[in-house]
C-alpha cells in the first residue's frame, strides 16, 4: 500500500460509498483499501444490460469529485467491480 | 452526474477528437511505451505489446491541460485510457478483462489495417558490406527484424511464409509482418569507427529512450558543438568538490531552463557515477524529451578518461 497525501478530512471509504449510493440509491457498496488506493464492489440492478464500460463509467461519475487534483483522497481505484444482484 | 463541472474548451475537444480518430490504436498514459510512469499504464502497455504490433501513445504527464482534458473528454477519471478506432475502450481493468476474454484481439484486428512492405534505405557503405557478406552465404537472404521493444537484428535467413521481400539497391531484405509495421522509414548504415565496424540502424518509429554516453564521446560532442545542454544533478555540496566546467547545475534555475527547451534538444545528465543521472534522464523522457543521454560512470569517468584535473571523491 503506497501513501498519497490528501487534505481530505473524515473517512474516505464512507465518502466513496455514500457518493455512489447518492447516485445509485439501490446500490450495495463495499469499499476496501486506503492510502489513496481503493477497491470497490457495487451491486445494483441498474447495471443490467449495461457493458462493463457503461457500468464503471456510472460509478466513476459518482466519485469523480474525490479523484480530482493532486491532493485527491482517491488516488487510484485498483479494482472496480459492478454486479447485478 | 458529478462530471463536467469544468467544461472542455472546444479547441481541446477538437484536438482530442482528431487524435483518437487519426490513430487506430491510441493509449493515453503516464510516461511512454519504453518508460511507463505508473503501474496501471505499464500493465496496459504489456498487453498492447502482445496484441498489436504498432500503436501510438500520448504521455499525459507532459501536458497537464491534456491530462485533465482527456478525463473530461472520455468521462473517465483515471489514466490510462485506451481508444481503438476513435472509440473509448476503457482503463486498465477493462483492457485486462477484454484481453483475457479475447475480445481485445478482435477489436484490434478490425481496427488495424494489414501491413504493407516498409520503405528501407541502405547507405552505399551498408550495401557494399551486405554484398560482401552475402557472397559467403548460399540460398539465404538478409533479414531485418525489429522487436516489439524496437531492438533491431540483421541476419541471413531463409524466406518464410508471410514475409515481405523489400528490394533496395539490388539487395533483397526479408521482413516479417510484425516488423513491416515497425520498420517503415528505417535507414541502415555501415560505420567503421574506433569501436569497430558494424551496421547502424536508425528507425524513426523507435520510441524515445535514454541513451548511454561515455565520457570520451561526451567530450567529443561538446567540443563539436553537437551537445550544449549538460546538467549536473548532484547537490551543491558535491558540485563544490568536483564539477565539469561546462555542466549546469540542475537547481531551480537549471530546471526552469530545461523546461523552456524544445523537446528535441539533445540533453545530457551527469552525476557522480551515473545512477542518479539516469533517474533524471528517465524523468526527462517522461516529460517528452526525445534526445536524452546519460553520462555513464558520471564525473568519475570524466576525471579518469577526459580531464584528470577534476578531483575524484
Amino acid at each position: 500500500m503506497s501513501d498519497h497525501p490528501t487534505d481530505f478530512k473524515g473517512s474516505i471509504n464512507e465518502a466513496i460509498a455514500s457518493s455512489i449510493v447518492g447516485l445509485i440509491p439501490d446500490a450495495k457498496v463495499e469499499v476496501s483499501g486506503g492510502g489513496g488506493h481503493f477497491s470497490i464492489v457495487v451491486v445494483s440492478p441498474v447495471f443490467a444490460g449495461k457493458s462493463t464500460l457503461e457500468s464503471q463509467r456510472l460509478v466513476y461519475g459518482a466519485i469523480t469529485h474525490l479523484m480530482k487534483g493532486d491532493l485527491a483522497p482517491v488516488h487510484a481505484v485498483d479494482s472496480l467491480k459492478t454486479k447485478v444482484p | 452526474m458529478q462530471m463536467g463541472h469544468m467544461p472542455l474548451p472546444e479547441a481541446l475537444r477538437a484536438q482530442l477528437q482528431q487524435l483518437v480518430t487519426t490513430n487506430a490504436v491510441l493509449l493515453f498514459m503516464k510516461g511512454n511505451r519504453s518508460a511507463p510512469a505508473c503501474g496501471f499504464s505499464a500493465q496496459v502497455i504489456k498487453i498492447l505489446d502482445e496484441v498489436v504490433p504498432d500503436y501510438e501513445t500520448v504521455n499525459v504527464l507532459a501536458d497537464p491541460v491534456l491530462r485533465d482534458g482527456i478525463k473530461e473528454f472520455s468521462s473517465w477519471p483515471t489514466i490510462p485510457q485506451l481508444y481503438i478506432k476513435g472509440q473509448f475502450v476503457g482503463g486498465c481493468d477493462i483492457v485486462k478483462e477484454m484481453f483475457a476474454s479475447g475480445e481485445l484481439h478482435k477489436l484490434v484486428e478490425g481496427a488495424v489495417p494489414p501491413p504493407s512492405p516498409p520503405t528501407i534505405t541502405l547507405t552505399e557503405g551498408a550495401a557494399s558490406a551486405i554484398k560482401a557478406a552475402a557472397s559467403d552465404v548460399e540460398g539465404e537472404v538478409l533479414r531485418l527484424e525489429v522487436s516489439a521493444s524496437f531492438e533491431n537484428e540483421l541476419f541471413f535467413d531463409v524466406k518464410k511464409e508471410g514475409d515481405f521481400v523489400v528490394e533496395v539497391a539490388g539487395i533483397s531484405i526479408l521482413v516479417d509482418r510484425a516488423t513491416a509495421r515497425r520498420a517503415d522509414g528505417t535507414t541502415i548504415d555501415f560505420v567503421d569507427g574506433p569501436k569497430g565496424a558494424g551496421f547502424k540502424i536508425e528507425n524513426p518509429r523507435e520510441p524515445a529512450r535514454v541513451r548511454s554516453l561515455s565520457a570520451k564521446e561526451l567530450a567529443r560532442l561538446l567540443d563539436a558543438g553537437e551537445i550544449a545542454e549538460l546538467y549536473d544533478v548532484r547537490p551543491e555540496v558535491e558540485r563544490k568538490r568536483a564539477s565539469i566546467a561546462r555542466a549546469r547545475p540542475l537547481d531551480d534555475e537549471g530546471l526552469a531552463r530545461l523546461e523552456g527547451l524544445p523537446k528535441d534538444t539533445p540533453i545530457v545528465f551527469q552525476c557522480h557515477h551515473g545512477v542518479r543521472s539516469r533517474a533524471a534522464a528517465d524523468e526527462a523522457i517522461r516529460a517528452g524529451f526525445t534526445r536524452v543521454y546519460n553520462l555513464e560512470g558520471g564525473i568519475e569517468a570524466w576525471s579518469h578518461d577526459v580531464d584528470p584535473t577534476v578531483p575524484r571523491y
